[in-house]
């Protein structure tokens, strides 16, 4: 084999290592600057905090929904499993519930048809079962795969009036370490 | 039409049954953090996008356009505009979408509405004021199980252009 040839596969297999390597990262690179920018930089870590309604100069997060009314809790599961509640709104109003990864999978998803009395779960790090003595009976346990990662709470609001609504609704929402 | 990584396309809209999914592929995760972080799956919620008319040309702000559709499957749906930087497009209209609330279904169910950058004499509408070469969004929320297991028999709305640059 030439120099030449042995130096163009090297160049090669770098570009395909590379490539490789930024489209695995990029989604935990994103995600983490999400993360950042939703708990104000990390001082909003396990609370929620609560967007203002979507406008044309919403930039938090691209393509925002501008019929929705979003919540959302940065969590960090190092000390321990999280309790995770969301009041209902008013008139059976569609609220969900996501939890995500910290590579942007959605792990799961929690809504108010099958929950319109108000959404409770525990959101715990995978391979941690929650010690009974604190867990609230019959909730269920979502186990997360990352320490950290983004619970998004979505409720229908496409008027001013309906996201009133929603917004005093929502802001019973907590997630807290399990006590 | 089926493509590889869960993508499909039908009539003109595009979108992935893996988005959001633990199920998605390296190359779909990193499409959706970079055009639609924190999306949800498929049970929840379908997103399809297009970018182009039914003739195949791009959408362009300077065009004016009718959407037409049926009965879509699911609680609630939306259609709204981003532009290509995929963010909402920077005017002060207080049309950025048109919803399941907002069109009027005939008798079979079929409705219209317009993107463009003026207010249509009557009817929903979406505003593309200041969104360049644009695209739109169609949200299902809490779509149906046979939506859901085949993205095929959602009636997806056609996007037909009407005139541009301001020739009626």
């Amino acid at each position: 084999m030439s120099r030449r040839l042995a130096l163009a596969l090297v160049f090669i297999a770098a570009m395909v290592v590379g490539h490789v390597g930024t489209i695995v990262a990029a989604p935990h690179a994103i995600m983490a600057v999400a993360m950042n920018r939703l708990s104000q930089s990390g001082e909003a870590v396990n609370r929620f905090h609560f967007a203002r309604r979507t406008t044309a100069q919403s930039r938090a997060i691209v393509r925002p929904s501008p019929d929705l009314a979003y919540a959302s809790c940065v969590y960090d599961l190092a000390d321990g499993p999280l309790l995770v509640t969301a009041a209902p709104t008013p008139a059976k109003g569609y609220v969900s519930v996501s939890v995500f990864a910290g590579n942007t999978d959605n792990i799961g998803v929690f809504d108010s048809l099958r929950a319109p009395e108000g959404i409770r779960f525990v959101l715990a790090p995978a391979g941690q079962v929650p010690d009974p003595a604190k867990m609230p009976t019959g909730l269920p346990v979502l186990y997360s795969p990352s320490r950290k990662g983004v619970i998004l709470d979505r409720r229908l609001a496409p008027t001013a009036e309906a996201f009133a609504v929603a917004d005093k609704a929502r802001r019973e929402d907590r997630c807290a370490p399990l006590r | 039409m089926k493509h590889g990584g869960g993508a499909e396309e039908h009539r003109g809209w595009r979108g992935s049954r893996v988005t959001g999914s633990p199920d998605a592929d390296p190359w779909t995760r990193a499409q959706v953090a970079l055009t639609g972080l924190l999306a949800l799956n498929r049970s929840q919620a379908i997103y399809f996008t297009r970018s182009t008319d039914d003739a195949g040309a791009p959408l362009r702000e300077d065009c004016r356009y009718r959407v037409n559709g049926g009965r879509l499957p699911g609680k609630w749906w939306s259609v709204t505009v981003y532009a290509a930087d995929d963010y909402l497009p920077l005017n002060d209209d207080d049309a950025l979408s048109f919803d399941a609330t907002e069109v009027r279904p005939d008798a079979r169910g079929q409705w219209t509405a317009t993107l463009a950058p003026q207010r249509p004499a009557k009817g929903a509408w979406a505003s593309t004021r200041q969104a360049g070469a644009f695209d739109v969004t169609l949200r299902i929320y809490n779509p149906s199980p046979r939506a859901q297991a085949d993205f095929g028999t959602i009636p997806f709305p056609s996007a037909q252009r009407l005139d541009c640059g301001g020739a009626a």
